[in-house]
């Protein structure tokens, strides 16, 4: 838990970027980096489930807020920390020993990894909750493309710089 | 009851990621029906002090952006008061007034988009009046209370604007298809219309929410459905749903008489 002051610090930084930087009207741009599943990456590996999960409605219900998109990032949210296991296993399989794993200090090329397939799943479910039906099935897949391949640079610089100023 | 107790141990995260999504689900649904975004409502008013610091930020880095419209905006109004001078007796016999207002959150990813004004009740802003700039319709109130007002944008699928062709007065139903924010779709043209690309779609005033003559957009293409007998329109946008500052409320004061009689004829 003494890690907490830590997240709460990225979780405020995150939120106040996606509010007042990464906002499409903002950008003026149909699409922009959800850089907030990134605080989905940072959560701790050593958290119960039930934890996990309470925490990751709680972000994604804070963007709905700012986005008043309902639900849509808090259901996307939930799906992510509910594989979170499996997402973990896909990445660091051959590093983990269970709990023991300290996702933000991996190597920077298996974060960048793990940052890819989180945010891929991610936008998937973002894009499909929007939409709800097969008809715009063209827009999801350009939308979701568009959109997760924003979120990896966006999320890539981040990480990038943190790492640059800890050092 | 100990079986149940401890399968219910056993699967608590799964049972507590169904109840948790199940509220997402819930919340996704009601967002998604404004007649009863009580939802909505409720974000605006607690929400409102951040609104207001977010819309100041934008309004600074995006004031050159704004200085630009404003200009556009007063040229425009210019040549209507002209035209005005000009030709009265061809204009809308329906009075009308204007509350300026500015959007202080705007939204235009979902399929079911809305905005937040600044001014609410206390303003008077009522529920169904129309919002539009100088470049055309912006959308509908849908919610207010006493210092803010939801919009319903015209970036929602479930908003339909009554429309007609500038040139021919032939009326349709105006929608958004959830694509891309700078266009919309214009339905139920009859073929007798003979459109081209390029004519321009505005107000029909057949409501008591906005004027007639409020220019929409152009149309950008032209299609007619198998087996069908009207116009299937795709019209871009003169305003730009991504860039939006200054709006004015419309308010009709005879909607009331106007609602009434439609009510009376129904």
């Amino acid at each position: 838990m003494n890690r907490l002051p830590t997240l709460i610090s990225w979780f405020l930084a995150l939120i106040i970027m996606q509010a007042f930087v990464f906002d499409p009207v903002l950008l003026g741009i149909p699409f922009a980096p959800f850089v907030y599943v990134l605080l989905l990456i940072l959560l701790p590996n050593d958290w119960a489930p039930w934890l996990v999960l309470l925490t990751s409605f709680f972000i994604g219900l804070s963007i709905d807020f700012i986005f008043v998109s309902g639900g849509i990032h808090a259901s996307a949210c939930l799906i992510i920390s509910y594989a979170r296991p499996l997402l973990i296993r896909a990445v660091f399989s051959d590093t983990i020993t269970s709990g023991n794993l300290k996702i933000e200090q991996e190597p920077f090329g298996r974060l960048f990894r793990y940052l890819c397939l989180v945010t891929v799943v991610h936008h998937f479910f973002v894009f499909v909750f929007i939409v709800v039906s097969t008809e715009r099935i063209g827009w999801v897949i350009s939308a979701w493309f568009t959109n997760s391949l924003i979120t990896i640079i966006a999320g890539f610089f981040i990480l990038a710089l943190t790492r640059s100023i800890k050092r | 009851m100990q079986k149940l107790l401890n399968s219910i141990l056993r699967n608590g995260t799964l049972l507590l990621f169904i109840l948790l999504f199940g509220i997402s689900f819930w919340l996704t649904t009601i967002n998604q029906n404004y007649q009863r975004s009580a939802f909505l409502a409720f974000n605006n008013a607690v929400s409102a002090p951040l609104l207001e610091v977010r819309y100041r930020f934008f309004s600074y880095l995006k004031r050159q952006s704004h200085n630009e419209q404003l200009i556009a905006e007063n040229q425009y109004l210019l040549s209507q008061i002209i035209t005005k001078n000009n030709q009265a007796f061809l204009l809308d016999s329906i009075p009308f007034e204007v509350i300026p207002a500015q959007i202080i959150r705007n939204s235009i990813m979902l399929n079911h988009n809305y905005l937040t004004l600044n001014l609410g009740e206390n303003n008077g802003i009522k529920k169904e009046m129309g919002v539009i700039t100088a470049n055309g319709v912006v959308g509908v109130i849908n919610n207010t209370n006493a210092q803010t007002s939801g919009v319903i944008s015209l970036l929602n699928k479930s908003l339909r604007v009554n429309a007609k062709l500038k040139k021919s007065n032939h009326f349709g139903s105006l929608s958004w298809d959830g694509d891309w924010p700078n266009s919309v779709i214009l339905e139920d043209v009859p073929l007798a219309a003979k459109v081209v690309v390029g004519d321009t779609v505005v107000t029909g005033g057949m409501s008591a929410i906005f004027p007639a003559e409020i220019p929409i957009g152009v149309v950008s293409e032209a299609k007619v459905p198998i087996n069908d007998n009207y116009y299937t329109l795709r019209v871009s946008l003169f305003q730009d749903m991504t860039n939006l500052n200054q709006v004015y409320v419309v308010n009709f004061p005879s909607a009331d008489i106007i609602k009434g009689m439609k009510n009376e004829n129904e």
